[in-house]
């Protein structure tokens, strides 16, 4: 373990370079930039590296086991893991329960949890969306008893990613009924070898299986699992949104769909197609815009400034613009444009599909662009409600 | 200049043309049709006593010596009141190129009449439409007692209505020249053609106009540079304007959602005009963000291509958002959005003018493109 370093106290372009030269040498070539997320199993070996290197959790305190990165730094670690193409792995141990029980959680619950993380041994998944309850979060309706000294849980959640490869989910679950909403919502943990939890996958347009529907029948957790007061479950999942917005609109994944296009341009010699010119000029300046944008909001962290709620529209232009480039590409493919499968032009590989499937659900989950653009008129421009 | 100064500098600027701002009565911006008097000197006076005229000026001949960053201040700050001055086109472009001249007497001479807004000078130095290459031109200076004699036709000369004399470019056999010309020189002429907004577009005519040697700004390589640096710097500042009109123009647009009441309700609760509002308020605020990178860049002085890359970046940004913003503060107002009485109209108009000049969107890309794509791909 290397807890002893400050990392804070490094020149930006020292730890860059540290985490730049480990990612290349350390992160395996195969599982470079993946059409899909990261299985369990092929994830294993390198969260195992990232933990022994005391890397796994960059965003967690030093007293926790993190590397207690402050936010400039954090998003150099980010930038760098995006630059060596390092997949998503079934990492939201790390991203989302670590941070909610470092800030909301007590004592017990980290001492339980944290190190279960660190060590690879609980691989969590995110209880959120329900079949009713999607963009509208707050009227979800799995519900959860208090019986004795344990809550039973009832009902359904979907859009759970990687519930198959997971040991524990953490969920929102509505006890209250009789107050507004969001007041009625509380935050509890649960592992999924409880009775009374089944799944099915569901494929996604892709192909690939990486969310499942999680039913709850009858599920018991004890009441030490509930993370924060009871009842402000809302409050805890809204907490860690904003963040994570600034993350989403990088635009290091757009970037990656360019590179193919750029490929793609050269080896059809679209260069000489005016109409091509037009679209790909207007995209890159987009893309540049939008680095401008992304920026502006990384100095904001830099500085130590909150971010406020109009980080939503990073997100909308992020992936507006994602998706613009998949599909520009798709359409520059001409006939290839519909093949499943990656080809080979002019002995160059490029992979036109997938920045098409990767791009579509970035306008729909972490919030669709639609509320991030209700969010926008209610909170930045305070248009009147409806 | 230490970090501290810069940031008194920017404040004091910026406070000053709040205030001025607040006293601009738009009435005057909606009779320019009419009155044909887009520049008022007593305003100019006024604008100069300021010291807007000397921001980028040098200190030694009275001007203040600071950054694009700080004149886009001004610059966005007027054009929020739609002051119809020529402000940008003088105390950026003709300020620019005089300020890079090698002759020290006459720039000594027109940089201080500047600064104190006795001497109003246009920059004219394009010809045809559609073009940012200062070479397009066929202006002949022919060499003439030690001097030289001029002919051609220059178009779409800014603040030429009320300019007391030109700041000509020609082609020589000794490369380009850049001349002073009074405005009552012998033999030099100029129409003008009405803009958008009532501001007027001037047409430049000479005709064997005698320019002594005393009155060459600039000449060769270093006149053609110093007029390419001159027109980047200037589209940049005019972003600085065009963000200040789709600024205002949303703002009043804004206020109208949340007070406009139909169906029973504020208009601005409706959805498809939230995410409307919504889509260009992420436009001004890229267009701000786009806008703030490229004056940092140009403040930098970066070698050419770097320079005009990022002066089309900020110009096709701001260009095709003021556009969206002030269009769409007309549908968003409904028919009272289209009458002369309604401010949005204003703010349109000047986008349209603002847009057009030195490259609007198209123009940009094309331009960037060339550049920053085409050069060595396939």
């Amino acid at each position: 373990m290397s807890a002893a370093i400050d990392f804070n106290a490094m020149d930006d372009e020292t730890f860059r370079a540290e985490a730049r030269s480990f990612f290349e040498s350390e992160y395996p070539a195969e599982l470079r930039f993946m059409a899909g997320r990261l299985s369990w199993a092929e994830s294993k070996p390198w969260w195992m590296k990232l933990s022994k290197k005391g890397w796994l959790a960059p965003n967690w305190p030093v007293e926790h086991g993190g590397m207690g990165l402050d936010p400039g730094k954090l998003i150099i670690y980010w930038e760098e893991t995006e630059r060596a193409g390092i997949g998503r792995m079934p990492d939201q141990g790390v991203t989302m329960v670590g941070p909610t029980l470092i800030r909301f959680g007590n004592d017990a619950q980290r001492a339980k949890y944290l190190p279960k993380i660190l060590a690879g041994e609980n691989v969590w998944c995110q209880g959120y969306s329900e079949p009713n309850a999607g963009s509208d979060l707050a009227s979800l309706r799995t519900e959860a008893v208090l019986d004795g000294d344990e809550y039973v849980i009832n009902g359904s959640k979907i859009w759970t990613s990687m519930a198959h490869h997971a040991t524990n989910i953490y969920v929102l679950v509505r006890t209250d009924k009789s107050v507004k909403q969001q007041r009625g919502i509380s935050f509890l943990l649960v592992d999924m070898k409880t009775p009374g939890i089944t799944f099915r996958t569901i494929r996604n347009i892709a192909g690939h299986e990486e969310f499942c529907q999680v039913f709850f029948d009858n599920v018991r957790t004890h009441k030490d699992n509930l993370v924060g007061k009871l009842n402000e479950g809302w409050t805890i999942a809204k907490g860690l949104l904003t963040f994570e917005r600034l993350n989403i609109g990088s635009p290091r994944r757009p970037l990656q769909a360019f590179e193919q296009l750029d490929t793609l341009a050269h080896a059809r010699k679209l260069f000489d197609d005016a109409g091509f010119v037009d679209r790909y000029t207007q995209l890159k300046m987009d893309l540049n815009d939008l680095g401008s944008l992304y920026q502006r909001y990384v100095e904001k962290v830099r500085r130590g400034e909150a971010l406020g709620p109009d980080i939503s529209m990073l997100k909308v232009f992020a992936m507006d613009t994602y998706q613009k480039l998949a599909e520009l590409l798709l359409e520059s493919g001409a006939e290839y444009g519909a093949f499943a499968e990656g080809v080979k032009l002019e002995g160059e590989a490029v992979d036109l599909m997938t920045p098409f499937y990767t791009s579509r659900p970035g306008t729909i989950y972490g919030g669709s662009n639609e509320i991030q653009r209700n969010i926008l008129s209610k909170y930045v421009l305070q248009l009147p409600a409806a | 200049m230490t970090q501290h100064d810069s940031t008194e500098h920017r404040e004091m600027l910026s406070n000053s043309v709040t205030d001025f701002a607040r006293g601009v009565d738009l009435a005057r911006v909606r009779k320019l049709r009419e009155s044909r008097t887009e520049c008022d000197r007593a305003v100019w006076k006024q604008m100069a006593d300021l010291g807007w005229l000397g921001v980028l000026a040098p200190e030694q001949y009275g001007g203040m010596g600071l950054k694009l960053a700080d004149m886009a201040i001004v610059a966005q700050g007027l054009a929020r009141a739609l002051v119809p001055e020529p402000l940008t086109a003088v105390a950026v472009l003709a300020t620019r190129v005089l300020a890079d001249s090698t002759n020290e007497s006459l720039k000594a001479k027109l940089l201080e009449a500047l600064i104190s807004g006795d001497l109003l000078p246009a920059t004219a130095w394009q010809e045809e439409a559609g073009t940012l290459d200062v070479h397009k031109i066929n202006m002949q200076a022919t060499p003439f007692e030690g001097g030289f004699r001029v002919n051609g036709s220059k178009r779409f000369v800014v603040g030429a209505s009320h300019a007391d004399g030109y700041i000509v470019s020609a082609n020589s056999a000794a490369g380009m020249q850049l001349l002073w010309i009074p405005q009552d020189a012998a033999g030099a002429a100029t129409q003008f053609d009405a803009l958008a907004d009532g501001r007027l577009s001037g047409t430049l005519n000479l005709s064997n106009v005698s320019v002594a040697k005393e009155n060459i700004i600039n000449s060769g390589a270093a006149a053609a540079g110093s007029l390419a640096r001159a027109i980047d710097h200037t589209a940049v500042v005019a972003s600085a304007e065009l963000c200040g009109i789709m600024g205002r123009s949303l703002e009043i647009t804004l206020e109208y959602l949340k007070t406009r009441v139909q169906f029973g309700k504020p208009i601005g609760s409706f959805q498809a005009l939230q995410h409307r509002a919504v889509d260009l308020y992420i436009q001004q605020e890229l267009s701000g963000a786009v806008l703030a990178d490229c004056l940092a860049v140009l403040d930098n002085e970066p070698d050419d291509k770097t320079r005009s890359a990022a002066a089309s970046r900020a110009k096709a940004r701001c260009t095709d958002a003021a556009l969206l913003i002030t269009r769409q503060s007309i549908q968003m107002h409904g028919a009272i959005g289209f009458t002369e009485d309604c401010d949005v109209g204003l703010y349109v108009k000047r986008a349209m003018t603002l847009a057009a000049w030195l490259g609007n969107g198209n123009a940009h890309r094309r331009r960037y493109a060339k550049t920053e794509i085409l050069e060595g791909a396939n």
